[in-house]
């Protein structure tokens, strides 16, 4: 340490008394094993989209009425668009850096969503969510389908044609609640489609969401820190009273610090590569109007697929309606997510065991765990495939009705075959860590 | 997070010091060096407006560099260390949360207050009102009636002429363009003999015929017309309708047809609504 921040350190602490907790903070202890990291990772990326997105707010305005672009993209110079869609064309085209931070913010996005759900796998699969750890697991758990809210937002705020339609959808699905459909919708949008939506949508992604997102976190990292890391098993080591690891300082912040930066070059490699959702991909979304490409991010896809294979059946009971936009795209997601609250709770029935768990187990050590992850992952994968079942049509040979059938069938089947399979295979193997 | 007890010390099992070499100091100095190079780079490359490539390139060149030199100083200044922490374990409820004891109960008065509380918390949900739109938009119905002229996207009347054989267009009401519910496809068909359940008599010869553009599946746009099978298609969920057969659904998950719009010819010859549509248009309403 240099002479200058040993000062200004004790400057400090003299002040504030830092040293006693900064020790002991120094002193934490990290598990060595790299699945640790993937929290890690969605971290950083989370501070990447607010570093990035605070910058592209400043460009950002969320206005649908039509004005004139006269910057400096070709394809737009000249015409009239609505005034976020030339906010988006200005700041992509027209200001110093602004398509690097809007491409960076946008690779960013996909992997803070990816590393949530990475790391939930990880927490599930070695029952990191068992007692005493239940709460900061539901705790993640919200903080993933409020990262899945924020790339939704993000994704409908260029107001492209991608935008509008997906944005139909969203009002379609409320629309479909029963009894509440129309005042959800209206009130939602600010009037019929599309309302007003746009503020709404931008006060959403830039303040609600990030500010719930990183109050959760916090209070995530500090139950994390109160209760400490899950333990691989070791011998000789008691992991239930235990944790070992290296101390955050100095070893794991080098690495923390190294997966940081590592981090931010791999999205800003990207950037320079990727055209991550470019303004010049898709035009405007202009009323009535859609593509062939219409599609929502990746993470959304197998809503998309579950509305495409859902049966054309539509029946009136008790005064409403039940509709496709209803079963797959309200109530199934709604009892996915249910079911993930509910899920420790659950194998806790099936399986009581008494007292604290610190100890990770074999992802195939509890056959109903190892069932139940494989039923809803094949689930989730299958109706994403679904999303995409004219192009696997294309790329098959086969005619988009045959393989609109074929997830017709597989999708109720498959997913209980997988689970009881996984199940099968887990108590034949007998897998235990301990 | 401070402990209680003043055990401070790391439990160290492990430490291991690694064996000094030349090269770390090499690969430390010359990642520096690629960092300030690209750093610099980065910053004449975003304010002269250099390409995109560039600038990312050189900023995950910088940030790349940077990293590699954190992970290889720290084993050249600190050895590797392996501890243990022991977990707090909960104290049970002998522990008070606090040292200030009550002196009374009063569990009335205190259910007193959290229904108060309760009921402010109930009349802030008021001014949700405020998002829903104004009376007069929510009940406008679809804008179609007697009489309405069908306009282009433009606000320009279209005669019957103006849609080729095996071609559309997206009209609205005349007073109402851009209003999403009230798109509607002008369809001629070719080819093909309109039939049941088509009204025939909302057509105008016998091959121009208009349905809402809405889908009544997820009310996603209905945009893709193939003049040989004479089948409207929406893009979103591959939706399907027979055109030639009062836009029934012929594939994918619409359970409902496209809802028709009876169609006449005012005096000057261009197109006017007879009605408003024959079914409920777009999706499902629960």
């Amino acid at each position: 340490m240099t002479p200058l921040v040993g000062r200004m350190l004790d400057t400090l602490d003299e002040r504030v008394a830092l040293r006693r907790p900064a020790r002991h903070l120094a002193n934490k202890v990290f598990p060595s094993h790299w699945s640790f990291l993937l929290g890690e990772v969605a971290l950083f990326s989370f501070m990447i989209l607010v570093a990035t997105g605070v910058f592209l707010t400043m460009f950002y305005r969320p206005s649908t009425a039509p004005v004139v672009y006269t910057g400096t993209s070709a394809i737009y110079a000249g015409r009239e668009l609505p005034e976020v869609f030339a906010s988006i064309v200005r700041l992509s085209h027209d200001v110093d850096g602004g398509l690097l931070f809007r491409r960076i913010h946008r690779a960013s996005s996909h992997v803070f969503i990816g590393a949530c759900i990475a790391h939930l796998l990880r927490v599930v699969l070695t029952g990191a969510f068992r007692r005493p750890r239940e709460l900061n697991y539901l705790i993640g758990l919200t903080l993933l389908l409020l990262a899945v809210g924020s790339g939704y937002s993000g994704h409908n705020l260029p107001y492209d044609v991608l935008a509008g339609t997906s944005l139909r959808i969203l009002y379609t699905l409320l629309l479909s609640v029963p009894y509440l459909g129309e005042p959800l919708a209206l009130g939602a949008f600010g009037g019929e489609f599309p309302g007003d939506i746009m503020p709404r949508l931008f006060v959403v992604h830039v303040l609600a969401l990030p500010g719930l997102i990183a109050g959760l976190m916090t209070v995530h990292l500090l139950i994390l820190g109160r209760q400490t890391h899950t333990q691989l098993p070791r011998t000789g080591i008691d992991g239930a009273q235990r944790v070992v690891g290296e101390p955050l300082w100095p070893w794991q912040a080098a690495r923390s610090t190294g997966l940081a930066l590592g981090l931010g070059a791999t999205v800003a490699l990207s950037a320079a590569l990727v055209p991550w959702s470019d303004v010049d991909l898709h035009g405007p979304f202009e009323i009535a109007q859609t593509t062939n490409t219409a599609q929502p991010d990746w993470f959304l896809f197998w809503v998309e697929g579950v509305l495409r294979i859902y049966p054309p059946i539509e029946f009136h009971v008790a005064g409403t309606v039940v509709s496709g936009p209803l079963v797959g795209g309200v109530l199934l997601p709604l009892a996915l997510v249910a079911l993930g609250y509910a899920y420790p709770f659950l194998e806790r029935r099936r399986h009581p065991e008494p007292g604290d768990h610190h100890v990770a187990q074999h992802p195939l050590q509890i056959p109903f765990r190892a069932g139940a992850v494989a039923g809803v992952v094949v689930l989730l994968v299958l109706l994403t495939l679904a999303g995409g079942n004219d192009v696997i049509a294309r790329l098959l040979g086969l005619s988009t009705e045959s393989v609109l059938w074929a997830f017709r069938i597989a999708v109720p089947l498959a997913p209980p075959l997988a689970a009881w399979g996984a199940a099968a295979h887990a108590r034949a193997q007998g897998r235990r860590w301990t | 997070m401070g402990t209680s007890e003043d055990e401070e010390g790391l439990d160290i099992l492990q430490r291991r010091v690694p064996a000094p070499g030349p090269g770390n100091a090499v690969v430390v100095a010359a990642a520096c060096a690629v960092t300030a190079i690209a750093a610099a780079t980065f910053a004449v490359a975003v304010l002269t407006g250099a390409s995109v490539a560039l600038q990312g390139t050189a900023l995950a060149a910088a940030l790349a560099g940077l990293a590699l030199a954190v992970r290889r100083l720290a084993p050249a200044v600190f050895p590797h260390v392996e501890t243990a922490e022991d977990r707090d374990a909960p104290e049970g409820s002998d522990v008070p949360l606090s040292d200030v004891e009550p002196v009374g109960r009063r569990p009335l008065l205190r259910r007193v207050l959290v229904a108060a509380g309760g009921v402010v918390g109930l009349a802030l949900l008021a001014p949700l009102s405020a998002l829903r739109p104004p009376r007069a938009e929510a009940e406008r119905g679809t804008g179609w009636a007697r009489g309405t002229r069908l306009v282009m996207p433009t606000g320009e009347p279209i005669a019957a002429d103006d849609v080729p054989p095996g071609g559309i267009a997206t009209v609205f009401p005349s007073d109402g363009v851009g209003r999403e519910i009230a798109a509607v496809l002008l369809v001629r068909l070719s080819g093909v003999a309109p039939a049941d359940p088509t009204r025939l008599d909302w057509m105008v010869g016998d091959d121009l015929v208009a349905y809402s553009k809405v889908c009544t599946h997820a009310g996603c746009p209905v945009g893709l017309f193939s003049e040989r099978t004479s089948t409207l298609f929406c893009p979103c969920h591959q939706s399907s309708f027979d055109a030639a057969r009062g836009a029934t659904p012929t594939f994918g998950p619409p359970s409902r047809p496209l809802p028709q719009l009876p169609l006449a010819v005012d005096g000057e010859g261009y197109l006017i609504a007879a009605g408003d549509f024959g079914g409920p248009v777009g999706p499902a309403v629960g």
